[in-house]
């Protein structure tokens, strides 16, 4: 058992560090609403594109090799991967979740003599990577609600050239390309998923049973069509990450807050009993010296 | 009977991005619009579309979207994207970004434009393909707005 003066410090220490991550969640249930609000707007653009997709890959016959974006690879030397993390810590599971499920990839790869490129956004993915030793393609900052658009444009930019082009770009040269990031499933489940990105697959569903008039021609509209669907597959992935990043961390700081409430309960509990054997063995101290006099 | 109007969205990934009117909050932009008709920048040159038109699809280049909303005419950026007549009649502009042009940062554009047409003078002197790319289409972008907020 510690002193008395030990025991306050420490209700002291945690009192403090339970404001903190109180604030925290506040602040990120605060952030959540605005997240979810995005990510839910963000949602009619990319389901719209992806059935302009749809219908333009049914009007063209599938087997012509019309966009160096559909066409896959017969052999696959190396895969490259857009990791999706945070750029700060303090959210449960979401980074390390993410960091797990890429080494797992790029060492099952390279068990098959397959080499993973990696592109990653957000520090915490930098980070690890380089712990684990793991090279990277290139980097890019963690997407933020303002800055996805632009994020997911420099991202897409450098996927497409490694997958169709292998020269004057100074970047790596890859054959297939994959995205795993947290997918938000509601305010309690973040999913880890991995999501092929090219070659470029179109998303089920129907087809329009009245295809429209495709101008100037469905090829060259096709080239035009799929870097953009590709970039908006980038987008909705970006904002789920950054959905699935302020819940998990509103949950993390919620249950810490929590911890810490239970602590100081504890704690208090201990100070006033140590309180009260400290009263205790004074008094009978008194009473023995009183004792010793008669 | 030919339709007198026409109804135009405008979508991005950040949700619709037609003009606020007067007093119109951010947050609750209006989703559609009924027009008279609609200028845009096509792959092939600017091109209206008018009621009835036939269903058709085609890519949107970095310009200046054009319609009359009521008695005010507006002027909305548009990035790259399509333009679609649906089945139903309406104009759907799928685009990656939009402003329009009352909401348009005149002095910060033309300074980041001369910035990022500087770097692109250099012509693959110190940068590669994709960073010439990527400050073409910031570029595109740039003079998209700043044609929008003009005139």
């Amino acid at each position: 058992m510690g002193s008395l003066k030990e025991i306050r410090n420490r209700i002291t220490t945690v009192k403090s560090t339970r404001k903190i991550t109180s604030a925290m969640s506040r602040i990120a249930s605060a952030q959540l609403v605005k997240a979810q609000n995005a990510a839910t707007s963000a949602r009619p653009y990319g389901d719209r594109l992806e059935e302009v997709v749809r219908d333009l890959l049914n009007a063209i016959d599938a087997d012509a090799a019309l966009s160096p974006l559909l066409a896959s690879k017969s052999e696959i030397k190396t895969v490259g991967l857009v990791v999706l993390t945070a750029d700060r810590g303090l959210c449960g599971g979401f980074n390390a979740n993410v960091n797990r499920a890429t080494k797992k990839f790029v060492r099952d790869q390279e068990a098959l003599g397959v080499k993973v490129e990696i592109v990653a956004c957000g520090k915490k993915s930098h980070s690890y990577l380089r712990h684990e030793d793991i090279a990277v393609a290139s980097k890019h900052p963690s997407p933020d609600l303002k800055t996805i658009v632009d994020v997911a444009k420099s991202v897409c930019t450098e996927v497409a050239a490694m997958f169709t082009e292998s020269k004057d770009t100074g970047l790596p040269h890859v054959d297939s390309f994959f995205m795993i990031y947290n997918h938000f499933k509601n305010v309690l489940v973040q999913e880890v998923t991995t999501l092929p990105l090219l070659p470029f697959q179109p998303a089920e569903g129907e087809v329009s049973s009245l295809p429209p008039v495709f101008e100037p021609d469905p090829a060259s509209l096709l080239d035009h069509l799929l870097p953009v669907a590709l970039q908006s597959r980038v987008q909705q992935a970006m904002f789920n990450s950054v959905a699935s990043e302020i819940a998990s961390r509103r949950m993390a700081m919620d249950s810490a807050t929590d911890n810490a409430s239970e602590l100081i309960g504890d704690l208090t509990l201990e100070y006033n009993r140590e309180r009260q054997a400290a009263i205790t063995k004074e008094l009978m101290e008194i009473i023995g010296g009183a004792e010793a006099l008669k | 009977m030919a339709a007198s109007n026409i109804a135009l969205e405008i979508l991005t990934p950040h949700g619709s991005a037609l003009p606020l009117r007067e007093g119109e909050k951010a947050k609750k932009r209006r989703v559609s619009v009924d027009v008279p008709g609609v200028d845009a920048p096509g792959l092939k040159g600017e091109l209206g579309v008018l009621p009835d038109h036939v269903p058709f699809i085609t890519p949107v280049i970095p310009g200046v979207v054009r319609f009359r909303d009521g008695a005010v005419d507006r002027r909305v950026a548009v990035g790259t994207g399509f333009l679609e007549v649906t089945a139903d009649g309406r104009v759907v502009i799928l685009t990656e970004r939009a402003l329009d042009s009352a909401e348009v940062d005149v002095a910060a554009a033309t300074s980041e434009l001369k910035d990022v047409s500087a770097e692109l003078s250099k012509e693959f002197g110190s940068i590669d393909a994709v960073e010439h790319r990527k400050l073409s289409d910031q570029q595109a972008w740039l003079e998209a707005q700043l044609r929008a907020a003009q005139a």
